[in-house]
């Protein structure tokens, strides 16, 4: 199965202090790769770097591919130009610009080949509240409505492989569920996408594969039906009575 | 009439005062940074048309884009060499880095150009309008217009372009800017180069009123830090009519009470309009 983001013993720290020891990670083409850890294991730094972004200052070393080429030497914004796409823990859009002209920020690129670029037809599918919130500040949405338009902008940009930092973030429970799977719908139509998320249960019932990353390193990997029997997994994470409940609907079970 | 002519000359005044802060409007309003030697732009403004004027005898209206084209790409290379200090919004190393440069080209103005006074020779100055017991220049008329029409086009393309959406993104957020595709280095770099094309094209209108001196910029960049302040740091319609505020408050105050005092009366003015509305003139 062709690699579409793959890094080599990716190694990042902050000052002296390692934050992201060798991790080496694949996600397929077509598939959805999910990240889970405690906090502070390294989810977001570690996936910051696939995307060569950061709000510090962090040394980052080891090959990132793309698609087959190598873009460790490249910007951010080079880097979202060939359809690396993240979106960010935290804030990703822009308070002071209306839905619109967030989204009209981004810019499509000429050279769309093997990628798709979301319409806005398409996104107001996916998310019916953003075009009900069209010409509203970023700073009037609510947390769920921000995450939306933050996904919709990256899709816009048409991304080879999506990168969603924690999007469930401030959302209700059964919001969580419902955004991941539309997120998993888009991977069924051939988007990929890399998930790190809090909320494993959730993400479990969408993600092909999990990495388990503790203290920077990746301690455990494989398929998630694999991983929802992992010990380490279940107990730090599910507790052991939950293994038999599987979301219904789950694409996975 | 006194009241009249006044008036008329606090319009122009105040438009050569906006007009001259129009770049440091956008540069610390919409990206949040700062250029101390803004003032010393305009007197390079000054100088370089005056310069291509005698030495190169090209006309006044030739000297213009000569002079913008140039102060241009001097604060093209302004920013290329503060990169690092712009994309960490670092505005205390700006401020001094700025500053020391603005010394620098002082320096090398009174090298280059000497230190007596010149006049920038505008064919405008000389025709004057009298009707009616006021009178004015072309020049002024130029001023004004030029002012009206700059801030109306700034004000479009910062609200209703594109182009415009980026710079107020960069503002907010230059880091994120980045995960949508902006080279945020690069409108940096534009907006500079703005800043600065906006401040030598003020300059070749304005300095024709009054003679140049290399030593001269200390003045126009405290005048555009009142008024950007004043008008709400940012707002581009703020920004004009604390120019045009400033520019009949010097006006009418130089006539009526005294021209000596009229800076320390204007700070005076601006101290206690701040008072009562923190946030300036601006709406917002
Ligand atoms: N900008 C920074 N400067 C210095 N250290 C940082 C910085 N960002 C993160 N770290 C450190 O790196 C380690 C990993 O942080 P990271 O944010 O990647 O964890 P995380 O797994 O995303 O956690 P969470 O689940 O809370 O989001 C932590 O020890 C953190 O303190
Ligand atoms: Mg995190």
């Amino acid at each position: 199965m062709s690699s579409v983001l793959a890094c080599d013993r990716l190694t990042v720290r902050y000052g002296g202090k390692t934050a992201v020891d060798r991790v080496t990670l694949d996600v397929p083409a077509g598939r959805m790769v999910g990240v889970i850890g405690a906090n502070g294991a390294g989810k977001s730094t570690l996936i910051n770097a696939l995307a060569g972004w950061s709000r510090g200052r962090p040394e980052v070393e080891g090959e990132v591919v793309l698609g087959g080429e190598p873009v460790s030497g490249l910007s951010a914004y080079r880097r979202a130009h060939r359809g690396l796409l993240l979106v960010p823990e935290g804030k990703g859009i822009f308070g002071g610009l209306t839905v619109e002209e967030n989204m009209a920020l981004v810019r499509t690129p000429a050279d769309t080949r093997d990628r798709h670029a979301f319409g806005e037809d398409e996104i107001f599918a996916l998310f019916p509240r953003l075009r009900e919130r069209l010409h509203h500040k970023g700073t009037a949405l609510s947390g769920g409505e921000r995450q939306m338009l933050a996904i919709s902008c990256a899709l816009r940009a048409a991304p080879r492989v999506l990168l969603l930092d924690e999007p469930s973030v401030g959302l209700a429970p059964r919001l969580v569920l419902e955004l991941l799977k539309r997120m998993r719908q888009l991977v069924d139509l051939g988007l990929s996408i890399l998930l790190v998320e809090q909320n494993v249960r959730a993400a479990l019932s969408v993600v092909d594969d999990v990495y388990l990353l503790e203290r920077g390193t990746v301690v455990a990997h494989g398929p998630a039906e694999e991983m929802r029997e992992d010990k380490r997994v279940v107990e730090a994470y599910l507790g052991r009575s939950d293994i038999e409940i599987a979301e219904p609907g789950s694409p996975h079970p | 009439m006194i009241l009249v002519q006044q008036f008329i000359n606090g319009l122009v005044l105040g438009s050569g005062y906006a007009l001259i802060a129009l770049g440091w409007t956008v540069l610390l309003g919409a990206a949040r940074l700062v250029n101390f030697a803004h003032g010393q732009l305009y007197m390079l403004g000054a100088f370089v048309a005056w310069f291509v004027m005698e030495q190169a005898g090209v006309p006044y209206f030739v000297s213009i884009p000569v002079s913008v084209l140039a102060v241009a790409l001097l604060g093209a290379f302004m920013q290329a060499s503060m990169t690092r200090l712009v994309m960490e919004q670092n505005l205390t190393s700006l401020m001094i880095v700025t500053l020391g440069f603005g010394y620098m080209l002082t320096g090398g103005a009174a090298i280059l150009f000497g230190g007596a006074p010149q006049t920038l020779d505008s064919p405008l100055q000389g025709m004057a309008v009298r009707t009616g017991g006021v009178w004015f220049t072309l020049q002024d008329v130029l001023i004004l217009a030029c002012a009206l029409v700059l801030f109306a086009a700034v004000w479009l393309v910062l609200n209703r372009t594109r182009i415009g959406a980026m710079v107020r993104a960069i503002a907010e957020d230059p880091k994120l800017a980045q995960l949508f595709g902006i080279n945020a280095p690069l409108v940096y770099l534009g907006i500079f180069v703005f800043e600065a094309a906006t401040v030598a094209l003020a300059a070749t209108l304005v300095a024709p009123r009054t003679p140049i001196l290399t030593s001269m910029g200390f003045e126009e960049v405290i005048l555009t830090f009142m008024i950007v302040v004043l008008g709400g740091i940012g707002s581009v319609g703020g920004s004009l009519a604390a120019g045009f505020g400033l520019g009949m408050f010097t006006a009418f105050f130089g006539t009526f009470v005294s021209p000596a005092y009229t800076t320390a009366a204007a700070f005076g003015f601006v101290l206690v309009l701040l008072s009562v509305r923190p946030k300036g003139l601006a709406r917002r």
